[in-house]
């Protein structure tokens, strides 16, 4: 018999979602158990040994900000820092981090052992136990049981997970471990209901099998800062580079020869795949005419000799692999270690999540990561960070936390996940953000230091640096708005030299440096302030230029954040017990009354309310509530 | 969209009594039960087919006896006009063959349809934008030919083609700067900058056309406003009755008779006009005729021409020359006009020195022929004659057509010197609000595009 068998939250799995719930929930000061199959594979990277990118980036950020573990971890386990996209404007400027797989897991492994409150346990769960529509606890393969408050499950790739290879296929997890087997049927008794995904990933070569000199190097940048605001003007000096090759006519021919043995065309596997991460063998088939397709090698860790093929992911057999190998420049005699291969599993069919994580099905299960449709370790490590505040402040009869899409790039997950209804998994990228000018990079702490000082995951100690911070940009910003420069002929001979037009009545700080070609420093010369009152910090100083230069573009945006907010905040269901309700469509009431959306801004982005509704709906409960919310939401 | 009941719907759709083929629609969930009960086809094809073509008979069913000898087309869901299930019963042009399908349609099961429910039905299944439903309410209730030139335009989807080639045109230059900008380490070819700053220069000009267009057709869709201004007693009233051929306004040698304005239709040659007598303009004597100067300002404002109406019976006074100024002023093409020609002439000729001026007395009804030639040479000469060109918007409509151009003047000017992810933004909003010109409250998924046109994947 266990010693103890009550916790108040337990989290199943210790993938990326599941590392992230289980630490929040910790450091919450709730105790928590982190059940997992394999004490080894803790917080394993199965794919690419990269964390960031843009949209991603930003989430890791955002992890940071919130009082999440991915953004440190990472931080102190890269082997390389990169910016992406400066020169594209600061809504999708993001890093991106090589990351050291091996020291990842051992760093993120310590941090488990090390953290109050946490315990740490390798077991198989087959089982969860509900009671009454609620849970209750978790059993183990080994007939162990555990009860529970809440039950946080981030299962990732492995519910009856099935490798393919070519034309073989087994029962099977990443990196030649045990699918779990026996949880899913428990979900589906519970009344969950499932879909099975697919995901596949490339060949690892041995290092000194490829001829690198063949290949583009793609160093990092060493000022490129980390993701953790206390990193941002961390210098990487040290860093290990990738490399770039490219696929030619001989590749496509290699593949094309191979082709009758692709899943694909074999069609043993389910087609329901990320579509931005398509394999060789579906790129060559969807765009014939495409010769030249990327390669990126990366390196998986300081000391690895294994390389990682970034754009060869496929699951066609070991020959074929090989085969595609010899027609790569550098790669010719390259030598497979691991082959590509993918994976199909078990996840959630849509619409059965919330935005908080929770299940819409039984109470107190929540859910994280991979399991809920989604790919990527960012995006797990995301929803299992709010999964566990939510299962927190639900264990302490608080109100939850729903992050908002206006707000977090955390909030455009969760609010997208949970409408989610497309059959292919989910990615996040600033594509899904339209208030993306606003969820910038460099603003995570500005947008969630205080939601995670509230909640409890920034300490008071931490979040008072980070305000000084904001508070020294924010004043700067006010400062050069008062700031300004007379039409002298000295000014404008000045400015003249700038190239940067002329001067005809006096101009604030702020429209100088609004316009075209003029920096921070420019403009201070020009206003002629001196050094002492100057912001010297990079980051500080790209913070002002960049809120002051787009600042059109940010109010137009505010505008419409106040709609969406202000939706955002009537939640669903609602009773719609008024009589002058009946004009709207019996399909709109039917939703309204249902446990469907979590709030009106879901339902009207599914577009299941006109505009036109929308507005009876909002006279209708302004009314009623005595202009409680005397908000005008304009008919945009 | 509220779920009515669908009925079918049946109506002869060739002109009554003319042509040897007449020809009648079926539409509606039961057309192929309907019909099958009615239409004895000799032939082994299984009816009905998408899309197909059956020779046969309509047989009344209780007696047996063949109605008519015809040709029966099928459509199924979605792929007809209605985008429901519909059938053409082709019979003989005879009026009483044809009345007798229509009965025994409507017998078994069928509705005859109101004046433009097959229209109505064709829009709420998507087979017809918006612009395009409110051409056909126009094209049934145009007065006058320019008015059903303008909504046959509509009908041919002009403008909502037009708008749709230009939002797919900014699709196409959105999906590749997104893809870029989302996708940063993918092989997507940067885009040209240059290339696109001419395009949305082509775009602009292009949209601002439309935009005139549009103005022109809301112009002539609710009557161009001409406005007739003199002082008191000038006889306003007096010309506005004789223009009508009716006595419309109150006309007293009262000075200040008309203390409100006054609107009428009616039509210059091709087109509706709006008459619009107004109080006479002089130094306010109490509130209420102040309030009526005041409208006949507004008059001048939303005027598209303005009549300049004087006494020539009387010397010029300091009112007229204060008329004179104020017509001037408003930048609108005038017309002026020397009323009470009939009475010994007092008015300085030089009064009306290098304006247009026509000669009236409106008490003898004579001079109203040169007025309207002036007229109409105004129109023709505002280029509202184009008639072609004229397209047709609802309020929302214009509101989002322009917010479409600011948007692009902001990508137009800012392009080169602004970052892409802030060009990105000017040209979503310019496409989701030309999508709204259109009524398409679909949204363009930008990501899934980008997918469908390029190699994204690591
Ligand atoms: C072959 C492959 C290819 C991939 N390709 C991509 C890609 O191209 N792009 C991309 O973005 N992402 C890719 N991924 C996905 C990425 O690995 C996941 O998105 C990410 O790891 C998900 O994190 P997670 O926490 O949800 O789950 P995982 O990281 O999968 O972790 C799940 C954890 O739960 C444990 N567990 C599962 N079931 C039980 C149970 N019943 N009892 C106890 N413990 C359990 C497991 O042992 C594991 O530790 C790929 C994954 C694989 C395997
Ligand atoms: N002889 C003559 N009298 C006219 C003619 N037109 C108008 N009158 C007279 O002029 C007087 C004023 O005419 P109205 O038409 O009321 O003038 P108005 O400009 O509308 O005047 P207010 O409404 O007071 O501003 C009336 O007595 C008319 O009969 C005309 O052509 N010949
Ligand atoms: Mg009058």
């Amino acid at each position: 018999m266990e010693k103890r068998n009550h916790f108040s939250v337990i989290v199943v799995g210790a993938g990326h979602a599941g590392c992230e719930a289980a630490l929040a929930s910790a450091r919450l000061g709730v105790d928590t158990l982190l059940l997992t199959m394999n004490i080894s594979t803790v917080a394993l990277m199965p794919c690419n040994p990269s964390i960031g990118g843009p949209g991603k980036g930003h989430l890791v950020r955002e992890i940071g900000a919130l009082g999440g573990e991915m953004a440190q971890c990472i931080d102190e386990t890269c082997v390389q820092m990169k910016w992406l996209n400066t020169s594209k404007g600061p809504a999708v400027r993001s890093r991106r981090a090589q990351a050291d797989k091996y020291l990842y897991r051992q760093r993120m492994l310590n941090t488990l052992f090390n953290t109050p409150n946490l315990l740490l346990r390798q077991g198989h769960v087959t089982e969860i136990i509900v009671d009454g529509g609620r849970v209750a606890g978790v059993r183990l393969e080994t007939g162990v049981g555990f009860s529970c408050e809440k039950l946080i499950v981030t299962s990732g790739t492995y519910l009856n997970s099935r490798i393919i290879l070519g034309r073989a296929s087994w029962d099977g997890a990443p990196q030649n471990q045990s699918a779990a087997i026996g949880l899913s049927d428990s979900l589906v008794k519970a009344g969950v209901r499932l879909r099975r995904l697919q995901t596949a990933t490339p060949p690892r070569v041995l290092k000194s099998s490829v001829d690198l000199t063949k290949l583009t190097e793609l160093p990092g940048d060493v000022d490129a800062g980390g993701f953790l605001w206390e990193n941002r003007l961390r210098r990487y000096e040290k860093q290990i580079s990738c490399f770039l090759t490219f696929t030619d006519e001989r590749s496509v021919e290699a593949v094309r020869r191979n082709l009758s043995e692709s899943p694909l065309m074999l069609e043993n596997i389910t087609d329901e795949g990320p579509k931005h991460c398509p394999s060789i063998d579906r790129k060559i088939m969807k765009f014939p005419d495409m010769v030249k397709h990327q390669i990126f090698v990366e390196p998986e860790g300081w000391e690895s000799q294994e390389l990682y093929l970034q754009g060869l992911t496929t699951a066609m057999p070991p020959s074929a692999q090989q085969d595609i190998l010899a027609s790569v420049a550098g790669l010719e005699n390259a030598v497979v270690l691991r082959y590509g291969y993918a994976i199909e599993y078990d996840a959630l069919a849509p619409g059965q999540i919330r935005k908080t994580m929770e299940s819409r099905v039984v109470d107190g299960l929540y859910t994280a990561g991979q399991l809920n449709g989604t790919s990527g370790y960012e995006e797990a490590a995301g929803q299992g960070l709010i999964a566990a505040i939510n299962a927190v402040l639900a264990l302490k009869k608080q109100p939850p936390y729903w992050p908002s899409r206006t707000k977090s790039y955390l909030g455009v997950l969760v609010d997208d996940l949970s409408t989610w209804e497309k059959p292919e998994p989910y990615r996040i990228t600033p594509g899904h953000a339209e208030f993306r000018l606003t969820l910038r990079d460099d603003s995570a702490e500005r947008r969630l230091a205080a939601d995670g000082f509230r909640i409890g995951l920034v300490s008071q100690e931490r979040f008072a640096s980070i305000y000084e911070w904001s508070a020294r940009i924010e004043k700067e910003i006010a400062r050069l708005g008062v700031l300004s420069l007379l039409p002298s002929g000295e000014a404008r001979e000045r400015l003249a030299r700038f190239n940067s037009g002329d001067l005809k009545k006096p101009a604030s700080g702020n429209e100088l440096l609004q316009r075209p070609g003029i920096n921070y420093q420019e403009a201070m010369d020009l206003l002629q302030q001196p050094f002492e009152s100057r912001l010297t910090a990079a980051d500080e100083i790209y913070a002002v230029e960049t809120e002051i230069k787009s600042s059109g573009y940010a109010e137009r945006e505010a505008e419409k954040i106040l709609q969406t907010a202000f939706l955002e905040k009537i939640h669903l269901p609602m009773i719609t017990a008024d009589p002058r309700l009946q004009v709207l469509s019996s399909q709109a009431i039917q939703i309204l009354n249902s446990d469907r959306f979590d709030d009106l801004s879901q339902m009207v982005r599914k577009h299941c309310l006109s505009r036109t509704e929308v507005a009876i709906l909002l006279s209708v409960l302004a009314e009623n509530s005595e202009g409680e919310n005397e908000v005008e939401v304009k008919n945009d | 969209m509220s779920k009515l009941k669908i009925d079918t719907i049946a109506a002869v759709s060739t002109p009554a009594g003319r042509s040897a083929i007449s020809l009648i629609r079926v539409s509606g969930p039961e057309t192929f039960k309907i019909l099958s009960k009615l239409f004895k086809t000799g032939g082994k094809k299984a009816f009905p087919l998408p899309y197909s073509a059956y020779f046969g008979a309509i047989v009344e069913p209780d007696t047996g006896l063949v109605a008519d000898k015809c040709l029966v087309t099928t459509f199924l869901a979605p792929k007809s006009y209605t985008g429901e299930d519909l059938a053409e019963v082709s019979t003989h042009g005879n009026p009483v063959v044809v009345s007798r399908v229509m009965q025994l349609l409507l017998k078994n099961g069928a509705r005859a349809a109101e004046a433009g429910e097959f229209t109505r039905r064709a829009f709420l299944h998507g087979k017809m934008d918006l612009l395009e439903v409110e051409a056909v309410s126009q094209l049934l209730s145009a007065g006058t030919a320019s008015q059903a030139r303008l909504a046959l335009n509509q009908l041919d989807g002009l403008p909502s083609k037009f708008v749709a080639r230009i939002r797919d045109r900014l699709i196409h230059n959105l999906v590749q700067l997104e893809a870029s900008l989302n996708f940063p380490e993918d092989a997507v070819e940067a885009i040209d900058e240059h290339l696109l700053a001419i395009e949305i220069k082509h775009i602009l000009a292009e949209l601002h056309v439309f935009a005139r267009n549009a103005r022109n057709g809301n112009l002539v869709a609710d009557g161009l406003r001409i406005a007739l201004l003199g002082r008191p007693n000038s006889g306003k009233s007096s010309l506005m009755n004789y223009m009508l051929g009716r006595e419309r306004a109150i006309v007293t040698d009262i000075a200040g008779t008309t203390r409100d304005t006054l609107e009428e239709a009616m039509m210059i040659g091709d087109f509706p006009v709006k008459i619009i007598d107004t109080a006479g303009m002089r130094r306010p004597g109490d509130r209420i005729e102040a309030m009526g100067i005041e409208r006949t300002g507004q008059a001048v404002d939303s005027a598209f021409a303005i009549v300049g109406v004087f006494d020539g019976s009387q010397p010029v006074s300091s009112e007229d020359i204060l008329v004179l100024d104020r017509i001037k002023s408003s930048q609108k093409p005038f017309i002026l006009v020397c009323n009470k020609t009939d009475l010994p002439q007092r008015l300085e000729e030089s009064f009306f020195s290098g304006c247009p001026t026509v000669e009236i007395s409106s008490l003898k009804a004579s001079g109203l022929p040169q007025l309207v030639k002036t007229l109409r040479e105004i129109i023709s000469s505002s280029g509202l004659s184009e008639l072609e060109e004229m397209v047709l918007l609802g309020a929302q409509q214009s509101v989002s057509l322009d917010k479409a151009l600011a948007a692009l003047e902001r990508a137009d000017q800012g392009i080169g010197t602004m970052y892409q992810d802030m060009l990105a933004i000017d040209l979503e909003e310019a496409v989701r609000e030309l999508g709204r010109v259109n009524g398409e409250t679909v949204d363009v998924n930008t990501l899934d595009l980008i997918f469908e046109r390029f190699c994204i994947g690591k």
